[in-house]
């Protein structure tokens, strides 16, 4: 038996709702993270790991204003005004990464919840109803890019007693739409100004400074994109990847700057590994407890060069002008509206980052990216690029038929040498 | 300009007093549950059978294929993305809609129904009056009306095919009439969901002695519930009051109003006097997937027996149901 399934069974598989709300628990996990038996690859991961168990720990602690969010709300927003920032998904993503999922995601059947259902967001309701996720004092979540979001906060909004809020992105080139979209952001600030006791004044400064470290955090992302698309850089997708936590989670903090300040930093400073790899682009998001695919992706000389939900795809903000700077960031996201604009926006990754092949992973239940699947594919081969679509599960382990999917892998990365 | 006026729609958040004013005929498509499989080359196979079935009958027929969506759901949403990669010549037209009610939603709904009036005058070179728009919604109005008086005494299949007949036929033509249905003498239940296969499920449950005396679904009495019949002297302020009149319309389980949802059921249960609920949906159809532990807490706490089953539209299954659904009505 391996280290992690000994720490699991002594560990994990025993933690019970009241654990995970105790400050010994938290001091637990970060002084485990700061010592020398976490050698995270990269020394930003070091910053961004720090961050999230502090965030974590404040809002399993209740230690200020929570607020549930899903992957598009905007956190400047949150983290501007002083409320911390949850995002479930993510946390699924991490039980899964633990082994954890099945336990959590049969609880969600027990109550109710088809399988039919997204896995990230059943895992997530076990979670809530067996009282393992912090309290919220607030559920944001935007319509896209999927509708589970919305529906799952509103379960979980019941459980706790909390309020939730939807904010409707109307439809990109609409009259309107950023006026629009504009004021509901102010209308979800103005709530947890509440919430934080936050005055007027003190609600657009707070605003100005995280969307200024926010725009901090961009410029190095983008020479982070740079230094990616230019060789065979040494910062592999399948690692990237966890990236999307701090892109949705981070940004306007200072750990979010920091932490794309000194991945810019180290891969300049590692330099390129040069080779003559397979290109990749990796769309929608991996098997987080399993990373066979990606091992027979390295065995076959190929490389993720590119994932889709990592990059900046939106311009530097306005600190003097939030709402309507935050209405842009996330009213022009590829993921909101028809999925021409998706497969446009990946078409373009594809060309930017010189792709030989890409594979889109079919997370069940996942509505919106299998929804677009084929047309995703289709765009992609018009450009040259020869696309596999792989069905399988990002969360429930169970649902995951390694040796179908690595066949039909196989076969896709031979037939692009 | 286009010259071919018919006009399909999918959604009943579909705004038809607009596209009626447009002198359009808007047509409502089920499409065919026995064929959805061909629409696989272009969707996959775990997003909404209805969704499919309908992209699966336009395929195969001859254009042109006109169409208004609604932006009211993922399945939705791709079914326009794949209708408008195919039909490229054709209208093919997304209306944004809000999930929240309130003044914003509302300002945000009546801009997307200004987008669909320009939209419309720049395909068929037909611009909307404020005229056009109050005659068509009275129109729209009557046939509400009139479904409501021949729904009255009917039940099950034969209830859900005239609220269907209602969809589809145009305007002007007289809806056919609806006898008693299956089930008559049978036990009172509710029905509630997303859309149904009067042929499948709901057929099954007439013949299991189920007498269905109000049908909570798409397809069925959900539109006709409430009048969507428009205020106001200009064309802005009437788009204005019909936008209101939508998102105020019994609200599908997509919609930010589950308490509002929950109370409408519980008072229907008790106006037609049903001893049971039946809470029946397409498979993959997020909005109902997350909506049914809420709705089975809500039924808990009032008392009120609940069945749930599951349709894939085609409902080859539903043998295997009747006893499921037998044993539930004796249960009552």
């Amino acid at each position: 038996m391996g280290l992690v399934e000994d720490v699991r069974d002594l560990f994990i598989d025993r933690l019970t709702p009241s654990t995970v709300h105790s400050k010994v628990f938290w001091k637990a996990a970060e002084s485990l993270a700061r010592s020398p038996l976490n050698r995270p690859q990269w020394k930003a991961d070091r910053v961004s790991l720090a961050y999230f168990l502090k965030s974590s720990r404040d809002a399993y602690l209740g230690r200020g204003p929570v607020v549930w969010c899903n992957l598009l709300v905007p956190c400047e927003l949150v983290i501007g005004l002083g409320c911390t920032p949850f995002y479930p998904e993510m946390a699924a993503a991490v039980v899964a990464s633990a082994g954890l999922a099945p336990r959590f995601i049969d609880r969600a059947t027990e109550v109710g919840f088809s399988q039919d259902a997204c896995s990230y967001h059943r895992c997530m309701l076990g979670c809530a109803v067996d009282g393992f996720m912090p309290r919220p004092d607030l559920l944001l979540a935007v319509n896209y890019p999927c509708d589970s979001a919305p529906l799952s906060f509103a379960y979980a909004s019941d459980i706790y007693g909390s309020p939730e809020m939807v904010i409707d992105i109307p439809l990109p080139g609409r009259d309107g739409e950023r006026s629009l979209l504009a004021a509901q952001l102010e209308e979800a600030a103005e709530v947890m100004a509440v919430l934080s006791g936050y005055s007027g004044s003190r609600t657009m400064k707070g605003l100005a400074e995280a969307i200024d470290l926010s725009n901090q955090a961009l410029t190095h992302l983008r020479e982070v994109e740079e230094i990616r698309k230019r060789d065979d850089c040494t910062l592999d997708g399948k690692d990237a990847m966890g990236g999307i936590s701090v892109l949705a989670g981070s940004m306007g903090s200072r750990a979010g700057r920091d932490y794309y300040r000194l991945l810019a930093e180290e891969l300049r400073q590692r330099g390129c590994a040069g080779g003559d790899a397979i290109r990749l682009m990796w769309m929608h998001l991996k098997p987080w407890y399993s990373q066979g695919l990606f091992d027979t992706i390295e065995r076959h000389g190929a490389r993720l060069v590119c994932e889709e939900y990592t990059h900046s795809c939106w311009e530097p903000m306005d600190p003097r002008d939030p709402f309507t700077s935050l209405a842009a960031k996330i009213g022009g996201h590829f993921l909101v509206g028809p999925v021409e604009r998706r497969a446009s926006y990946l078409a373009s990754l594809a060309e930017e980052y010189r792709i030989d092949g890409a594979i889109h992973f079919n997370h069940w239940g996942c509505r919106q990216s299998c929804g677009g699947a084929m047309l995703v594919k289709r765009a992609l081969q018009e450009k040259g690029i020869p696309t596999l679509i792989l069905d399988g599960d990002c969360v429930d382990e169970r649902e995951y038929q390694e040796g179908q999917i690595s066949t039909r892998l196989e076969a896709f990365l031979e037939s692009l040498h | 300009m286009r010259e071919d006026n018919n006009v399909a729609w999918f959604c009943t958040y579909t705004p038809l007093e607009i596209l009626d004013a447009a002198g359009l005929t808007p047509e409502r498509r089920f499409g065919d549950p026995a064929s959805l499989e061909s629409a696989d080359i272009f969707l996959h196979p775990a997003i909404c059978p209805y969704v499919r079935a309908c992209l699966a009958v336009a395929i195969a027929e001859n254009g042109p294929h006109h169409a208004v969506f609604v932006n009211s759901c993922d399945g939705m949403r791709r079914l326009y993305d794949a209708w408008r990669d195919r039909f490229r010549d054709d209208f093919v037209y997304l209306v944004d809609l809000p999930r929240n009610t309130g003044s914003g939603s509302e300002e945000l709904l009546a801009c997307e129904y200004r987008n669909l009036v320009r939209e419309l005058a720049g395909a068929w070179g037909r611009e909307v009056t404020a005229h056009d728009l109050v005659e068509a919604a009275r129109e729209r109005e009557e046939r509400r009306l009139a479904y409501v008086s021949a729904a009255e005494g009917v039940y099950g299949e034969a209830r859900l095919r005239l609220a269907m007949a209602s969809h589809t036929l145009p305007l002007h033509a007289t809806l056919p009439a609806a006898a008693g249905g299956g089930g008559e003498r049978g036990v009172p239940v509710l029905l509630t969901g997303n859309l149904l296969n009067p042929a499948g499920l709901v057929r099954s449950l007439d013949r299991a002695g189920a007498r269905v005396a109000w049908i909570d679904l798409c397809n069925g009495d959900r539109a006709f519930s409430s009048s969507t019949l428009p205020r106001g002297d200009d064309l802005d302020g009437i788009l204005a009051s019909l936008a209101h009149s939508y998102l105020d319309r019994h609200p599908c389980a997509r919609m930010s109003e589950a308490d509002r949802r929950q109370d409408l059921l519980v008072e229907s249960v008790e106006a037609v006097g049903a001893k049971g609920v039946i809470y029946a949906s397409l498979k993959f159809c997020d909005s109902y997937l997350y909506d049914f532990p809420r709705i089975q807490k809500r039924l808990q706490r009032e008392g009120i027996p609940l069945l749930r089953l599951e349709s894939d539209y085609a409902d080859g299954h539903v043998g295997q149901l009747l006893t499921r659904v037998e044993a539930f009505l004796e249960m009552l």
